[in-house]
């Protein structure tokens, strides 16, 4: 519909507010009157209405990138009510104890790390027979380890030393003393079946450094380990294990 | 940005103002609104960002001229009203509509009932309008800049310039709008 000049005139006038008072009686009695006025009132309405929302969506959508880079640059903001809270909460309890077992848990002591490594060694030398008819000092002695007698087996042992300086019955001496806590004679113990023997060094230096392990002594402790995490035998993976607990 | 500042900052500014107040307040109220009504973090930013437009808004039409109370407040009051409204159309809390509140909120009464469609045909033609035309209108009747303000910002020659570029942009959308509706044959309920 092609509306006179003078009407679009005083419209524009009324929504740019620039209506004086003659114009404005004027604009009252056509919107009351004439309704092909008031339809083009509604006309330039719809079009101040479209422009000002299309101004807003272009500012909701600036805020929307504008809350794209926030994000990327904030923490998630915990939200009590998202599901994803519960996941996020229980993530950060997770981490926060794995990160409290990390920092602040105290390390093991020596005599702990002793305790959970060590482990007598088995009596592969000589293993006792049931209904043995003869029983020596020899047999008894080994009965007695396997008994878990170590007090009498580490008399018997010794005793049979003094006879039978084998490296075998040294090593389960050693073990034997190690248990009852006599840590310098099981040293002694170790040290010489090192260097008396060609065979059990192995397990020699490894019972040594559980001897130091048991007295705190850590120092002497770590070479003997970083020498055996080092080889490719059965111990090398035990032993590095334990010199990373006891660094 | 000083309280005193921000009505004059964002009467004369533009988005970098918005993005200024937007930032501003953010933490705070997505803080509390996520708290108050269980919604969603994402919710939360919907209602901030139609919050924030319906403030800017009310300064820019002088619906507000004076603050009687601190930003915070005023926005947290906007907030709380949509939240409260958005649960009481919808029963329960679901992501907002933002066009939706939008226009409920800057849309004048007298159109209310003027079919969608009417409304799309008014957006095509702004489209099809082009700019400078598009830029000198929206700073005219959605920034409620004045003309020595487009006038600037648009460098035209003077006031009178930008006043009579923005009569002939109108009269230009008048016509576009008029083939869109007869191409169509929309009629505007009455």
């Amino acid at each position: 519909m092609n509306y006179p000049e003078n009407d679009i005139t005083l419209v524009e006038k009324y929504f740019d507010e620039m209506l004086n008072n003659a114009e404005r009686k004027d604009f009252d009695r056509r919107m009351q009157t004439d309704q092909n006025f008031k339809m083009l009132v509604e006309r330039e309405q719809v079009l101040i209405n479209s422009i000002r929302m299309h101004g807003v969506q272009e500012d909701l959508q600036f805020l929307k990138k504008l809350e794209e880079t926030l994000n990327d640059k904030k923490t998630v903001t915990l939200n009590p009510s998202s599901k994803r809270w519960y996941y996020v909460a229980a993530a950060a309890v997770i981490a926060f104890l794995i990160v409290a077992k990390v920092f602040y848990t105290p390390a093991p002591s020596p005599e702990e790390l002793f305790h959970a490594y060590f482990k007598p060694y088995p009596n592969l030398f000589e293993p006792t027979v049931r209904g043995e008819a003869t029983a020596t000092s020899r047999t008894e002695a080994f009965k007695a380890y396997e008994q878990g007698d170590y007090e009498r087996a580490a008399t018997l042992f010794s005793n049979l030393l003094k006879t039978e300086k084998e490296p075998g019955i040294l090593l389960l001496l050693g073990n034997s003393n190690l248990i009852l806590g006599n840590i310098e004679e099981a040293k002694n113990n170790f040290i010489t079946l090192n260097s008396d023997f060609d065979e059990l060094d192995i397990q020699s230096k490894w019972f040594l450094s559980l001897c130091y392990l048991k007295s705190g002594d850590m120092e002497r402790a770590k070479p003997i380990l970083a020498e055996l995490g080092n080889t490719e035998i059965s111990y090398a993976a035990k032993a590095k294990e334990l010199l990373e607990k006891v660094k | 940005m000083k309280q005193e500042d921000i009505i004059f900052k964002i009467r004369s500014g533009g988005q970098s103002e918005l993005a200024a107040v937007y930032e501003e307040f953010r933490s705070e109220f997505l803080h509390w609104i996520t708290r108050e009504f269980r919604c969603s973090q994402e919710d939360g930013q919907d209602i901030y960002q139609v919050t924030i437009l319906i403030f800017f808004d009310n300064i820019r039409q002088g619906k507000l001229q004076h603050l009687v109370s601190s930003v915070k407040t005023y926005l947290f009051g906007i907030g709380k009203n949509l939240a409260l409204e958005n649960l009481r159309k919808e029963k329960k809390f679901v992501p907002m509509d933002q066009e939706k509140w939008l226009r409920n909120s800057l849309v004048d009464e007298p159109t209310a009932h003027v079919e969608e469609s009417v409304f799309a045909q008014a957006k095509e033609a702004l489209q099809k309008l082009g700019q400078p035309c598009q830029r000198l209108i929206e700073l005219f009747y959605y920034e409620k800049k004045s003309m020595p303000e487009i006038t600037e910002t648009l460098g035209y020659k003077n006031s009178d310039t930008a006043k009579n570029q923005k009569c002939k942009c109108m009269a230009r959308l008048r016509k576009l709008f008029e083939q869109e509706t007869t191409s169509k044959s929309i009629v505007i309920n009455s």
